[in-house]
């Protein structure tokens, strides 16, 4: 018999709809799995990309971010810039074969505290049955660091944060926020610092 | 300083309130009052403030904690300087007029010194007199000596003079040999204090249904009946039982629990036909926490009706019945026997007529609201009238005026009504002794002062940590023990605590001490959410002379021990998890500048109905200017198709009286025929623009106007629901009560030769159409019911109703009606009524089938109307939702900030709510809700600027490279690229920058960072989440 793996989960959530809703998921005494670390930022747009990449190399097995639904978020678009960061961070890690669904970029409002249950039991599920970061990968745990700090500092570094914000400037003047076209974006935008990482890709495709 | 309002009031007005009553209204009253810039008496009766919520377990329809959510309240009043709390006093004589009372107030001794007593309880520990612990509902004992609870406000021990050995026969003494503060005074005597006050606001809450009728239920005979209070205390941490639920008679845990409502309530034969509004939901919160402490109870609430009609009250109760396995019964079991040794027996009739009986092992009686013992003398004193039940009367349209001007009556004095309601009431209070007193605003407030912050730069991080158990909320589930031992553990960490309740006064008093003591320079609490109580925290830091940056909550119970119930281990762990980043975090928190915004001093009230007119007046009345904009090309909502209230009034009179108020009013500007289509900035600080509907304005403006407003109500109304079925539209026979009300106000009321009216109840509402009860309509049936019958009594009327909602005062309409002869005839939404319509011309009577219970079988009725009572739906506030951030309900009603606590106040400061917006209500709680938002919109316009938590966004010089991309993403024109030589940089303007990060999250050369959430910050609850990934 299997044990299912209890996931290590860390969670940004935003302090006006997704850290509201998960206050409003206790006061009704809605019951979710205790794997959830939770970081409280103001706004998911306050999501350095570095964050979640951090989080993966600190050991987490997978992250959350959780803030306002499009179109509501409290600072207006700050959760669409959240997606760009996303982005970013989907395409890391389809560049280091580590399953994309590692990392889920989700919404609640301040009154869906049942809906935040729904999507934290679900993504707990989710990352149980992918198992421990690395393992189902089928990568060496060291090799998996290494990877993730070069991505860390990929993150931090100029050029492809240059890239975001060309990715973000074209996502404000066509204002199409859906996840295809913001992806499309941060990978056209990025697809070339991306590629010259870590001595000519090494670690990357 | 505000400039005189135009009005004939003398200069000799005072600017100071007494509010009589310290529970939860009275608090909130002065909190509201000090706010408002008025000095405040706030007199209790008893040695502390909190009153009855004070004693609650937990409150409907949440179940959140109900001392920890009123306890930050009860801590702010104490250490307001512009609160003064009275205890044990009452007021014995009121002379003057409004705006220039003199009130008399009667003190009573304490006996220890509260100026001087540290609360430390030496004394009921030294104390030899056992008495009844009353707090506690005298089913445990405290000492002579002694406090009420330890959250008490204030935090000061006193001496029952009806017990002391010492004060009775000079036998004792032993309390002041033992208090090391020596506060203890044996000759402290009755004081008489005359007050110079502006207005009085009476809130002295509810008085006890008499002991006879309980008795009448077996209590006080067996020892398993407990009232609902005495069940209440037994839920509780700080109970007499620490928490379980051990029924007296063995103490053991009772395996068949029965509710028993409307006891004392819907009761003629004890004097209160009235109901009580509050006991159907507190019951089933009752039984819902029975059965968290209880898997295998099994539990019986006996309802005669459901009477849910609160926002969301109905989907609690559903949710609540279903999730815990209750069984609901409808039916009145008369008394409680104790016939077969060792168990309770019930006995009722169900609706069919057949008899039950079975037994119980606990019989809890919901007991209802009565006017309080002292009502008469409170009323003869302040000279004001009562009702027939001896409540406060007051108004239909002015539902906090007492008959005396300048004497308000609010909460359940005012008759029976739940927390929110209670609260809505003393703000809107407040904001009519505001108004009232508008030329005396700060006159005689005094500014609070904290001590000068310490500078803490150059020292390493000294961090202290307190975890709350809060009560069993987190202690239930949380080893909180453990979680504070291993905090200890912890780097910077050099104090760690736990606490039963963090939030209470002593415990404020006691971080204060431990802050200077150990000289802490971080601190960490455990505890709930940031929220709801970091401010709370905060203001004690800049107590101790610390930076309120300089704080981090973790959030242990809402996140944790609330969601991992059945998990303590994995809640422990990750209670640890949690408070390690906290402390990780805390490490690297710096102190933040505090900057300081004025405030615009004027106000957008959106919607001209009945509750946008109310607020507008009342924020005029209080001195501010207001603009008030109406979609329709008229002033008045939907309040003018109603055409007599229950009184036999005309409400369409009443709205016009406002409107030409609202009109001539010098500080209010009309605009009809409009509508918002754009607002932007924060409280204080609003811009809106404001455009014409249809081309078609009457008074509008020619073009598009901007406003700037300093706060904004949003009163937008509801409309009726039109419903698709029951033969409406295809009969003109078929109408709705709306309708009715139209054709009852009309030359031909009822149609030629009516002899039967039937009315269907909850038609679109309650999980029709709608998922809500609409609260209105069984008042509304009952309402036309009447009228119908005194046109012409000879007319047959039969109601057809899920539960009767006739709440509070209405249940005597329902008597009436029923003594009328009008039938009502409970249905099932599993046997709806059915209502055939035939023939073409929609001229013909409608066939009405239903089933009665009572009969068992199905009745058909040919009426000649058929009247449908339809419910509210909420205007739809997408657009403005948008505009202003602000949630809503999956209801679609704006989504108020705290369902207890903040009911009119939104999620984005600055922002209110009231009326039908909110959610359905009655002209009069409409008027009282609407008062209640003026009152709270008018506290930043009063205060004059805004402290906005200093979290805004920095840059470091020498890392930008000046590429503008902040600039170019900051919506709100925060960050400016200016010239520093040649070079390019960026800067944060801080009065406008919102903290939202996304400059720092974009910035090329993580140049730019965000107080309290900085890259190193976060990236330190990063590093120490994960308990393995910590050295």
């Amino acid at each position: 018999m299997t044990t299912e793996y209890n996931p290590h989960i860390l969670g940004f959530l935003c302090n006006w709809c997704c850290y509201t809703a998960a206050d409003s998921a206790g006061v009704g005494r809605y019951q979710y799995p205790p794997n959830l670390r939770v970081i409280r930022i103001m706004c998911t747009g306050r999501l350095d990309p570095s964050f979640p990449l951090e989080g993966l190399a600190a050991g987490a097995d997978g992250i959350f971010v959780g803030g306002c639904h499009p179109g509501e978020c409290h600072y207006q678009d700050g959760n669409y810039h959240a997606l760009i960061s996303a982005s970013l961070i989907h395409e890391m890690l389809e560049r280091l074969r580590i399953s994309r669904e590692r990392f889920l970029i989700d919404w609640a409002s301040a009154a869906e505290g049942p809906n935040f249950v729904r999507i934290i039991t679900a993504f707990t599920a989710k990352i149980s049955a992918l198992g421990p970061l690395g393992q189902a990968e089928g990568k060496e745990q060291g090799e998996l660091r290494r990877q993730l700090s070069l991505m860390v500092e990929a993150a931090r570094g100029r050029k492809i944060r240059t890239g975001l914000i060309n990715a973000s400037r074209e996502m404000m003047k066509t204002k199409d926020f859906s996840r295809e076209a913001v992806s499309a974006l941060v990978h056209d935008k990025c697809a070339k610092a991306l590629s010259n990482l870590g001595a000519g890709g090494k670690y990357i495709l | 300083m505000n400039a005189p309002v135009l009005n004939n009031k003398a200069v000799s007005h005072s600017g100071v309130v007494m509010v009589i009553g310290g529970g939860v209204a009275g608090v909130q009253a002065a909190l509201d009052l000090s706010a408002l810039g008025y000095r405040v008496y706030l007199v209790e009766k008893s040695a502390a403030v909190g009153g009855v919520m004070a004693r609650l377990d937990k409150t409907f329809p949440t179940n959140d904690c109900s001392l920890c959510i009123l306890a930050p309240k009860l801590v702010e009043a104490g250490r307001d300087a512009n609160i003064e709390i009275i205890t044990k006093s009452e007021l014995i004589s009121l002379t003057g007029e409004a705006g220039k009372f003199n009130a008399v107030i009667k003190k009573q001794p304490r006996y220890i010194d509260s100026e001087i007593c540290t609360g430390c309880g030496q004394c009921t520990l030294y104390c030899l007199q056992k008495i009844g612990d009353n707090y506690n509902e005298n089913l445990n004992f405290t000492h002579a000596a002694h406090i009420d609870y330890a959250q008490a406000v204030p935090t000061s021990y006193y001496i029952d003079p009806k017990a002391c050995l010492q004060l009775n026969y000079q036998t004792c003494g032993l309390c002041a040999v033992s208090c090391r503060a020596g506060a203890i005074r044996f000759d402290d005597q009755e004081e008489i204090v005359s007050i110079a006050v502006g207005a009085v606001i009476l809130a002295p809450g509810f008085g006890r249904i008499s002991e006879d009728v309980l008795r009448a239920y077996g209590w006080g005979k067996f020892e398993d009946v407990l009232t609902a209070f005495e069940h209440e205390r037994l839920m509780c941490a700080s109970g007499p039982t620490g928490g379980v639920i051990a029924r007296p008679s063995d103490n053991c845990h009772p395996k068949r629990i029965a509710f028993l409502q409307c006891i004392g309530s819907r009761d003629e034969n004890c004097g209160n036909n009235y109901c009580s509004s509050v006991c159907c939901m507190y019951a089933v919160k009752q039984a819902t926490l029975a059965r968290e402490h209880d898997p295998e109870a099994e539990i019986t609430l006996f309802y005669m009706d459901v009477r849910t009609p609160g926002k969301g009250f109905d989907a609690a109760w559903e949710r609540a019945v279903a999730e815990n396995n209750l069984r609901v019964i409808h039916a009145r079991p008369p008394r409680v026997e104790n016939v077969f040794g060792g168990a309770l027996l019930l006995t009722w009739a169900d609706d069919s007529g057949r008899h039950h009986y079975e037994k119980f092992d606990l019989v809890v009686l919901s007991q209802g609201l009565e006017a309080p013992d002292e009502a008469e003398n409170i009323a003869l004193t302040a000279g004001i009238d009562l009702n027939h039940y001896q409540f406060a009367a007051t108004g239909f349209y002015a539902p906090l005026e007492t008959s005396r001007p300048g004497v308000y009556a609010v909460g359940a004095f005012q008759g029976p009504k739940d927390i929110p309601e209670s609260v809505t009431q003393a703000s809107g209070a407040a904001g009519l002794c505001s108004g009232l007193l508008a030329d005396v605003r700060n006159s005689e407030t005094v500014v609070r002062a904290f001590p000068a912050e310490r500078d803490v730069a150059a020292e390493e991080p000294r961090v202290g940590v307190f975890v709350c158990h809060c009560g069993i909320n987190i202690g239930g589930v949380v080893n909180v023990p453990e979680v504070r031992a291993y905090a200890k553990t912890l780097p910077g960490v050099v104090y760690a605590a736990d606490n039963l309740y963090s939030c209470s006064q002593d415990t404020q008093g006691q971080l204060v001490k431990i802050i200077k003591e150990y000289k802490l320079n971080r601190l960490v609490v455990a505890a709930c959410s940031p929220r709801t109580h970091e401010p709370l925290f905060q203001a004690t830091m800049r107590e101790a002379g610390l930076n309120r940056a300089l704080f981090e909550m973790a959030n242990i119970r809402d996140q944790c021990s609330w969601v991992h119930m059945h998990e303590k281990e994995a809640a422990t762990v990750k209670a640890r998890d949690l408070v390690r980043m906290a402390v990780a975090k805390a490490c690297l928190l710096t102190p933040l500048e505090e900057q300081e915004l004025p405030v615009t001093p004027s106000a957008l009230v959106v919607g001209g109905g009945l509750a946008g007119l109310t607020a507008a007046l009342s924020i005029a009345d209080q001195g501010f200017e207001c603009t008030l904009i109406e979609r329709a090309k008229k002033l008045g909502g939907r309040t003018l198709l109603l055409t007599m209230d229950r009184h036999g009034k005309d409400p369409r009179q009443a709205v016009r009286e406002l409107m030409d108020r609202a009109r001539n009013h010098p500080k209010i500007t009309v605009l009809t025929g409009v509508e918002l289509a754009n607002i932007s900035g924060y409280v204080g600080n609003f811009t809106s623009t404001i455009v014409v509907v249809n081309n078609g304005a009457v008074t509008g403006p020619k073009g598009n106007t901007v406003i700037n407003h300093g706060v904004v109500i949003l009163a937008t109304g509801g409309k009726p629901y039109i419903p698709r079925k029951f033969g409406y539209g295809e009969s003109k026979r078929v109408l709705t009560q709306i309708e009715l009300e139209k054709r009852l106000a009309g030359k031909k009321a009822l149609p030629a030769d009516c002899r039967q009216v039937v009315m269907i109840q909850c038609v679109g509402s309650r999980g029709d159409d709608l998922s809500y009860c609409s609260r209105v309509c069984c008042g509304q049936a009952v309402k036309n019911a009447l009228r119908i019958k005194n046109l012409n009594p000879e007319v047959q009327i039969t109601v057809l109703y899920r539960d009767m909602r006739t709440y509070g005062f209405m249940e005597d309409d329902y008597r009436q009606a029923r003594e009328h002869g009008v039938i009502f005839t409970r249905y099932t939404p599993e046997r709806p009524p059915i209502v055939a319509v035939s023939g073409q011309s929609g001229g013909s009577k409608p066939l009405v089938k239903v089933f009665d219970p009572i009969i068992g079988d199905e009745v058909e009725r040919r009426a000649d109307l058929l009247v449908l009572s339809t419910g509210i739906e909420a205007d739809d506030p997408a657009l403005l939702a948008k505009l202003l951030k602000v949630p809503v309900t999956a209801d679609k009603f704006f989504l108020e900030a705290h369902v207890k606590l903040r009911p009119v106040d939104l999620a984005v400061d600055g922002v209110y709510v009231c009326g039908l917006a909110h959610s359905p209500k009655s002209i009069d709680e409409t008027i009282a809700q609407a008062q209640a938002a003026g009152g709270r919109a008018c506290q930043p316009l009063a205060q004059g600027r805004i402290t906005p938590e200093p979290i805004v966004s920095s840059v470091d010089p020498d890392k930008c490279v000046g590429c503008g991309a902040c600039e170019m993403f900051c919506l709100y024109k925060a960050i400016q690229i200016y010239k520093d030589g040649k070079k390019r940089k960026a800067r944060t303007i801080t009065a406008l920058c919102k903290g939202c990060g996304v400059c720092a999250a974009r910035c090329p050369t993580l140049a730019i960072d965000m107080g309290r959430f900085t890259y190193d910050g976060i990236m330190a609850q990063i590093h120490t989440f994960n308990p393995q990934g910590v050295e």
